[in-house]
């Protein structure tokens, strides 16, 4: 069993192969995730804006729609629909990885704007009120102090939710692209065991998502000896 | 000489017949007030009477329902058709109703379109839509004297009962990052304001603190110098002292006294009475959305009219 999954391994370079799909596991759940934070932080202050004219009221409506879908639906059903349905249709012809990191991005939006709107929330109210007494306007108030906040206060959350993303890329592999789990089912499919690759596959991303906790936490202590200096 | 008087006496905000609801709960029920260079005038009055509400809706954090208000020569909020006669007789309804006065035989006079103006002020007569003359005379009145709230706001100072520091910045970031992030200051000017504020009151090891490791006084001290630091004309005081330990109390007392002596323009609600008579120019008591009495110290403790706030004295005074 070792045998052949070291010969298929090592011998011959299935290694290499393993590694496109890490980084690409990896960049596809930075990526995704870095879109979802900006767009879910866009997303959270146009719902939590407190402003009444057409135009944002229609901006909040399609908001309320898009994570109401995006929560709605499976992020496979997501990945079919967008990856050969809508994308196609709207020409969009993009690179797998940069495809990949845009679903999740979208995906991950919607649930990081409800994790920003709850952080938001619970910064007190004086914060946005000393902004704007001093002449900050709503969105600059947002950026340089409600935000940064609400950020330490929803970083363990937003954690989790990088956790999650990274785990759930291993369904990338119904749309063809080289991610981890991809790249073990090759070798396994390739060599008939199934049992090892598998098995390594679980501990890799057992392993990533251990570092990442462990990063997580690092940062949640440095924030709050920052604010407690 | 001359234009000395004028500046003296010229008026930094003025409140128009000011209305504000929130729901069904009226709050404020048409207030009126001046304030003018230099004056410190002290708001007290029973809890819930509207006291914050009306400060609030000095610099706009609490959008009135009705009334304008104005800084210097500026108009923050929209404009109030009631509060101009001029617009009231281009609207449909004034035109509809003087038609009809002149059919039932009237003559047509300055007498009768005053008091036209006067019984749709009264009764508030103006709907929604009031034709085209109206809107355009109300647009144009808006941009002549329109000033965006925050140019406003930058200039109009306020301290909040809870101080409202920036958690997530130092006390340094404080005091810069509004002059520095609005361009009123290169970075290196607003840390020497900033320094020179520290120093004044004895924080300039504390310029890299965060605000949470400040005792209540110090914060507070802090928050009135971060608005200092905007060079404001006038600054609102919200009950700056009421959060604070009582052996907290004097030093912010003392620092908002230096301010009046250096002739800034003070709008402070408080309910220290001592306060109140040593540094007020003139004295408001509010109650039940309104103001219903004002005058200057001595005779506002002395010889006060209002039946609720001789009351309210009783209570407080003793
Ligand atoms: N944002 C708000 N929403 C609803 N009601 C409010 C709001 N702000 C104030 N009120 C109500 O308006 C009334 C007047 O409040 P305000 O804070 O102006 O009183 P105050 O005179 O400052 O009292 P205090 O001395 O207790 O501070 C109160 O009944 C209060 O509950
Ligand atoms: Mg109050």
């Amino acid at each position: 069993m070792w045998n052949t999954f070291i010969e298929k391994f090592i011998i011959e370079e299935g290694y290499k192969l393993t590694l496109t799909g890490l980084s690409n596991t990896a960049l596809i759940a930075v990526f995704g995730l870095l879109i979802g934070f900006l767009l879910g932080t866009v997303i959270a202050i146009v719902k939590l804006v407190p402003v009444k004219n057409i135009f944002v009221t229609v901006l909040k409506k399609i908001c309320d729609g898009y994570v109401a879908v995006f929560r709605g639906t499976p992020i496979v059903v997501q990945l079919l629909l967008l990856h050969f349905a809508v994308f196609p249709a709207l020409g969009l012809l993009l690179e797998d990885v940069v495809e990949a990191s845009i679903i999740f991005g979208l995906n991950s939006a919607a649930y990081i704007s409800e994790i920003m709107r709850g952080g938001i929330n619970s910064v007190d109210k004086g914060q946005m009120e000393a902004g704007r007494s001093l002449g900050f306007g709503y969105t600059r108030t947002m950026i340089k102090i409600v935000i940064p906040q609400a950020f330490k206060n929803i970083l363990p959350t937003l954690g989790n939710e990088f956790i999650s993303l990274i785990k759930e890329t291993s369904v990338l592999s119904l749309i063809a692209v080289t991610d981890l789990t991809k790249s073990f089912k090759a070798i396994a499919e390739s060599t008939y065991e199934y049992f090892i690759p598998y098995i390594m596959l679980a501990i890799c991303y057992f392993v990533i998502v251990y570092l990442i906790s462990l990063l997580v936490k690092f940062m949640e202590r440095r924030f709050n000896t920052d604010a407690r200096k | 000489m001359q234009e000395n008087k004028i500046t003296a006496d010229s008026t930094v905000i003025t409140i128009k017949d000011l209305y504000k609801s929130f729901g069904r709960l009226e709050v404020l029920k048409g207030v009126n007030l001046e304030i003018k260079k230099g004056e410190k005038v002290v708001v007290i009055g029973p809890s819930g009477s509207g006291k914050s509400t009306m400060l609030r809706c000095l610099n706009l954090l609490e959008e009135p329902t009705c009334g304008e208000v104005w800084f210097h020569e500026n108009l923050l909020t929209p404009v109030d058709p009631y509060l101009h006669s001029d617009l009231i007789e281009r609207s449909n309804t004034f035109q509809k109703m003087l038609c009809e006065r002149l059919a039932q035989g009237e003559e047509e006079h300055e007498a009768l379109r005053d008091q036209i103006a006067f019984e749709i002020k009264e009764k508030s007569l103006l709907k929604k839509h009031e034709g085209k003359a109206f809107k355009k005379a109300i647009k144009e009145l808006y941009s002549t004297y329109t000033l965006n709230i925050n140019k406003a706001r930058a200039k109009i100072g306020m301290v909040f009962q809870h101080f409202n520091l920036f958690n997530n910045l130092t006390v340094l970031q404080n005091l810069t990052v509004a002059p520095i992030q609005l361009k009123l200051k290169t970075k290196e000017q607003a840390n020497e304001k900033a320094f020179a504020l520290l120093k004044r009151i004895g924080l300039e090891d504390k310029a890299n603190a965060y605000p949470s490791t400040l005792s209540g006084g110090q914060k507070q001290r802090i928050a009135i110098i971060r608005a200092l630091a905007m060079e404001p004309e006038v600054m609102l005081f919200d009950e700056p002292t009421s959060a604070l330990d009582p052996e907290m109390v004097g030093e912010v007392l003392e620092l908002m006294k230096d301010l009046a002596d250096e002739g800034m323009t003070m709008v402070v609600v408080t309910h220290e009475m001592g306060f109140a008579k040593e540094v007020a120019s003139r004295i408001i008591f509010m109650n039940d959305g309104l103001i219903q009495e004002e005058n200057d110290p001595e005779n506002f403790f002395e010889n006060p009219k209002n039946e609720r706030l001789k009351e309210f004295l009783s209570k407080v005074l003793k």
